[in-house]
């Protein structure tokens, strides 16, 4: 699958009239969503697994090519879950300020959110590093995704040799228009930093959350996703009706190409 | 005609004071117009125009009151006047046909009283028809066209505060209001109570869209001036960058 897009930044004041103007032209009323979205960072090249010894020169020549064949590249890739308003907890007005202090899981009169990490689903989001000099204007991507098992997924994660490296949520909103998916987002950090180096199993409460960007700007991602990425037919119509979105919003927000390098997934 | 009297002389001499003061009267309202900087208060102004109309009302009268004697006078040069030197000044004095420019104002004057005696049906032709009362029929076209136009003027502003954005951003101590109370420039207080209410929305913001003749697709209007435009620190690199990898910037 390939996945096109465009992005912008939209500056904060902006963003109640963009969600207006969205509305509008989607015909449909924001989704809102919340995303955690969990970092994991390839350790092993695939391929490498299991073979020790074997050191022979013949062999060797033959796992060069095999691992250049399985791309022998190490990825980052995301792995999200969807949660709502309530998984987050709630702070009790009194101990408001041991909340802040982030050591949620610790603390056993934080008021407990309805929030089970157990049964949190899934889905792994594999975005490869975005194809270099196309000639159309969109960034475009190979992306894959797949669902996972519900609860605890580093270990599964861990044994397909990644590991978990940070953790963040994204909240936003969604819209549709035609095949185009628009999606307005920020980034939210937990309270606290990066303490651990496990996934939450307890959320904080959501006004605890802090913004990435502190000025609270926003993201604006409109996206098609190409079944066939191979079909050029097909590649060049998505890109072709997102350069139509472009124009609509042209005299709100500049919908442009994103740095490739910026969304590079490799792992180095 | 013999020589003038002692009564008439005095006549010409009156005349001669009076149209003196009319001048000296404008003269001060044109100075006073292009050379004080801020224009002088209307007080001011008002009283110059009642001295010089009351100035323009002696001269009249006294015209008038002479009309006999001198619609019967006649200039010539004395014979002890140097007529070949000064041929220029003798043409100005004796010159009885009017200046064309006053001409024109005279004819004016003469077309604007002829009119309101003659009441506000009357169609001529003249070039000043702006100065004209506007007939029935004009008048009720204004009043169909003034809502309206109006009502589009106003529906291009955000309404609220007591000033414009253009007076805000040229500074608001510099607008004349006219006003003896001062005006207080409350409009950004009650933006950033909004804020930080964090509401999402008491306040309906207006958003234009409108369909441009000719064009499938829908343009939005999107206000460019806001009030407190707070840009991204952080570029939008950065935070895809973040995203993809958790690394910080």
């Amino acid at each position: 699958m390939h996945e096109q897009s465009l992005f912008a930044s939209v500056p904060v004041h902006q963003h109640h009239e963009l969600l207006q103007q969205l509305a509008g032209l989607t015909a449909m009323q924001p989704r809102h969503c919340l995303e955690r979205r969990l970092i994991f960072k390839a350790y092993r090249k695939p391929g490498m697994a299991g073979r020790t010894g074997a050191s022979q020169d013949l062999q060797q020549a033959d796992l060069q090519r095999l691992n250049k064949m399985l791309n022998g590249n190490m990825y980052y890739t995301q792995v999200v879950g969807p949660v709502s308003e309530s998984d987050f907890g709630s702070t009790a007005p009194v101990d408001g300020d041991t909340q802040m202090a982030g050591t949620d899981d610790s603390k056993p009169n934080v008021s407990s959110s309805s929030y089970d990490y157990e049964r949190q689903p899934w889905k792994l989001e594999f975005r490869d590093i975005p194809e270099a000099g196309t000639r159309s204007a969109v960034t475009s991507r190979l992306m894959s995704s797949a669902t996972l098992p519900r609860g605890d997924i580093v270990q599964a994660m861990n044994a397909w040799g990644y590991n978990f490296t940070t953790e963040y949520v994204v909240e936003g909103d969604m819209f549709i228009h035609n095949d185009i998916a628009i999606f307005l987002h920020r980034v939210l950090h937990y309270p606290g930093g990066d303490g651990s180096n496990l996934p939450r199993r307890q959320l904080p409460p959501l006004k605890d959350m802090t913004l990435f960007e502190k000025s609270g700007s926003y993201v604006l991602q409109a996206y098609i996703i190409v079944q066939d990425g191979s079909n050029q037919e097909t590649m060049k119509t998505a890109s072709q009706h997102l350069f139509g979105l472009r124009e609509q919003l042209k005299s709100a927000v500049v919908l442009e190409q994103a740095d490739r390098l910026s969304l590079d997934t490799r792992a180095k | 005609m013999s020589n003038l009297t002692q009564e008439q002389i005095k006549v010409l001499e009156q005349s001669r004071q009076r149209l003196v003061q009319l001048t000296r009267s404008l003269g001060s309202l044109i100075a006073s117009l292009n050379q004080s900087d801020p224009l002088p208060p209307w007080t001011s102004l008002q009283s110059q125009a009642s001295i010089i109309s009351n100035n323009l009302i002696s001269v009249s009268d006294q015209l008038s009151d002479q009309r006999d004697l001198l619609s019967n006078l006649v200039a010539y040069p004395g014979p002890e006047y140097p007529g070949r030197t000064q041929a220029n000044t003798l043409e100005q004095l004796l010159r009885t046909k009017l200046d064309p420019r006053v001409e024109d104002w005279v004819a004016r004057g003469r077309a604007a009283g002829t009119e309101s005696t003659a009441g506000p049906s009357n169609f001529s032709s003249d070039s000043d028809a702006a100065h004209k009362p506007l007939s029935d029929a004009q008048l009720a076209e204004l009043w169909e066209w003034a809502p309206l136009e109006a009502n589009q003027e106003a529906r291009r502003r955000n309404w609220g505060g007591n000033f414009t954005l253009e007076e805000r951003e040229a500074g608001i101590e510099n607008v004349v209001t006219g006003l003896r109370r001062q005006l207080q420039d409350d409009d950004g207080e009650e933006e950033s109570e909004d804020e930080d209410g964090d509401g999402d929305g008491e306040e309906m913001d207006v958003v234009g869209v409108h369909r441009k003749p000719g064009a499938a697709e829908f343009e939005f209007n999107i206000a460019t001036h806001h009030p407190h435009p707070v840009q991204p620190f952080v570029p939008l690199d950065l935070i895809l960058r973040y995203m993809t990898t958790g690394r910080m910037p």
